[in-house]
């Protein structure tokens, strides 16, 4: 017979057993990687984590909600390049300027906001209006996504944003750059929209039994359609603060961030049968892959062996939610 | 699911170009151009340099883009065949893969030449490259000048992002760089490779290392597009410009403006005009099945050297050092300006 006060620690242990994997890896690559124990390094994962993180906030509500969006990756992509195209100096960049000059913050992020939240839009009109496959609907927008940032663009680059932008990557609070923290508020907004709110609560609800969600009244469709427009515009976020980071944007802007983020998504303990996770989780599952990208960085080792450690992390997060079920049961 | 996607489109693609091809195509056929991929500004730019070449000697051009895909590349291969074109230009996503569709379309009677990708696994009827090894080379030579110029002599640390470590074209250009840094035993190399040319990742290894490595001298990226991420964690880590050098390579528009800007001292150039107009003054010879004869020929203004190898014809292009002193050049085809003059074809 296990206390109470055991099983609690048990479950305490349980719900945030990821972040005890990042620090045990963290610690680790500390004590073994040269250069790696400094808090400029830390500041670089926060920093790299940036994207994956807030592309992830998105797709972990769409697989709670029980859904599957493949779009997210190539939603980032346009809405960067569309900040590209309309403020970079250089390249296919039209350079347009607002007086006063630090309107540029607020009007891009508008526009990159609703990119994402249109792609969104015509998402949730083919899987909610139509019943199409959700599947199927996103690896649509995936593929004419990446499409359309190549015609707009006609695969030249954008560059050099101006200042009034570049700031939120240059400077920084902490030692991390503004950037950062714009991903590291919405993780938080998003995790006590999803905790302590109605919406949040009843997402949770679909996404574990859709059929009982509508018959103890929620509206589904509605719910439905309403987080794959916030997936979307999120993904905008995501393409707005990659723009900033790298001055501007490429055809090829944030190619194989779509893996990751599934990646950090599973790593982080949501459920891809949907109804279970929480967006702290899947922030340090990207905490995690970012620092396992980083050591690779310092150390002599090849690349491709991200790819593989990445896989295998995957597949072990898989295992642990298992065992993480089994022992719950036992709990019982 | 991706096949079947990627098949569709590719099939959808091949018969919008086979179908709205206008009535007036140039008298002497059609040429199809295979490009990797539309995602960077050498292979976009290689489209539009091409298809006025060509059309310079008499010939359409229909390009069908691959997306990097292997798979897709070896199937636009195989419905261009049974279109039976003149010729097809394949820049080849992977360079051994494309080796049975060369040969299929070969024995059918259609000619292939090689657009900057050198395969030399099996014969093809041209090919022109800018020699990437040799790209790695030219490198070297302004990266050892650039070190003896700010530390009074060849010494000192050197990080190199490589593009995505399964592509032969950036490992051609590792192993040009280093075979040549090899005489120089002061100079240290970091080599990290960006995963998929992705930017980002380019970025990500470039503030790690400034701060693993701050003796950092001099960055060489394998691509003028990473070098705009570089450029933006060097000012994110508080550098200016010339704190430390950069060099990079395939002389996109993107690079040229870094010069100007001074945070890029050197841009190796891939000679993109002068490659694609090499097919084009060969055009004829390679279609008719005419001799091409090995030596030296001028092309657009650079002296370039036909040579007759194991894998058929083979004209090599030199790669060219851009710097402040010469980036206005419009010569160069990051400036955006395609040679008016046209290309006559080699009698």
């Amino acid at each position: 017979m296990i206390s109470t006060r055991h099983r609690a620690v048990i479950e305490f242990v349980l719900d945030h057993l990821v972040w005890f994997i990042l620090i045990a890896v963290v610690a680790l690559f500390s004590f073994t990687v040269p250069s790696y124990f400094q808090i400029g390094i830390f500041a670089n994962i926060v920093e790299q984590s940036t994207f994956v993180a807030t592309l992830a906030i998105g797709l972990s509500l769409l697989i709670i909600a029980g859904y599957m969006d493949l779009s997210v990756e190539s939603v980032m992509a346009l809405a960067a390049m569309v900040i590209g195209i309309l403020f970079a100096k250089s390249g296919v960049g039209l350079g347009l300027t607002l007086t006063p000059a630090w309107l540029i913050v607020p009007v891009s992020l508008a526009i990159a906001l609703a990119v994402g939240a249109v792609v969104g839009a015509s998402n949730a009109f083919f899987v909610v209006r139509l019943k199409m496959n959700a599947f199927i609907v996103t690896l649509a927008a995936y593929i004419w996504g990446r499409g359309l940032v190549v015609a707009l663009s006609g695969g030249r680059s954008a560059q050099e944003l101006p200042a009034e932008l570049r700031f939120l990557a240059i400077e920084r609070f902490l030692s991390v750059p503004l950037i950062a923290w714009v991903s590291i508020a919405a993780t938080l907004a998003f995790a006590f929209i999803l905790n302590k709110t109605p919406f949040g609560r009843h997402l949770l609800l679909v996404g574990g039994n859709a059929t009982a969600a509508y018959r103890a009244g929620i509206r589904v469709d509605r719910l439905t359609a309403t987080t794959f427009v916030l997936a979307g515009a999120i993904a905008g976020l995501a393409g707005w603060l990659l723009a900033i980071r790298t001055s501007g944007a490429t055809a090829n802007l944030g190619v194989g961030m779509l893996f990751q983020t599934f990646a950090a998504v599973v790593i982080g303990g949501v459920s891809l049968k949907g109804g279970v996770g929480s967006l702290t989780g899947v922030y340090a599952g990207v905490l995690l892959l970012a620092s396992i990208q980083t050591a690779i960085n310092l150390m002599g080792m090849p690349a491709h062996f991200t790819q593989l450690i990445q896989g295998g992390m995957v597949l072990v997060a898989v295992l642990l939610d298992t065992v993480k079920i089994a022992i719950r049961k036992k709990l019982a | 699911m991706n096949k079947l996607i990627a098949t569709l489109a590719g099939a959808a693609a091949l018969a919008a170009a086979t179908f709205l091809t206008p009535a007036f195509a140039q008298e002497k056929g059609t040429i199809y151009y295979l490009v990797p991929t539309l995602l960077d500004e050498f292979q976009t730019g290689s489209v539009s340099a091409i298809e006025k070449f060509m059309g310079d000697v008499g010939y359409k051009t229909v390009t069908l883009n691959a997306d990097n895909k292997t798979d897709v590349q070896q199937g636009q291969m195989n419905d261009v065949i049974a279109l039976k074109p003149s010729a097809i230009v394949l820049a080849a996503v992977d360079f051994n893969a494309l080796k049975p569709q060369i040969e299929a379309a070969r024995a059918a009677g259609i000619p292939v030449m090689e657009f900057d990708r050198q395969i030399t696994s099996t014969p093809s009827d041209l090919t022109s490259v800018a020699g990437t090894v040799e790209i790695g080379h030219v490198a070297a030579g302004e990266i050892e000048r650039l070190l003896k110029e700010k530390n009074g002599s060849v010494k000192g640390k050197v990080l190199q992002v490589l593009g995505d470590p399964g592509d032969p074209y950036t490992l051609d250009i590792q192993k040009g760089f280093e075979e040549k840094m090899k005489a120089f035993p002061d100079v240290t190399i970091i080599s990290k490779p960006a995963m998929q040319w992705e930017a980002s990742n380019a970025g990500s290894i470039v503030s790690d290392q400034l701060l693993a490595n701050p003796d950092i001298d001099l960055v060489f990226v394998h691509a003028a597009h990473l070098a705009v991420a570089a450029v933006a964690s060097m000012e994110a880590a508080g550098k200016k410009p010339g704190d430390v050098l950069l060099v990079s390579s395939n002389g996109a528009p993107v690079g040229l403006d870094l010069i100007r800007k001074g945070w890029e001292q050197v841009e190796v150039e891939q000679p993109l005009f002068a490659q694609a107009a090499a097919l084009a003054m060969f055009a004829d010879k390679v279609v008719n099945k005419q001799e091409i004869k090995p030596g030296k020929y001028e092309v657009l203004g650079l002296d370039g050297e036909v040579t007759i190898e194991t894998w058929g014809p083979n004209i090599k292009l030199p790669g060219a050092a851009i710097t402040k002193g010469n980036v206005d050049d419009p010569k160069f085809w990051g400036n955006m300006k395609t040679p008016e003059s046209k290309v006559t074809p080699v009698p």
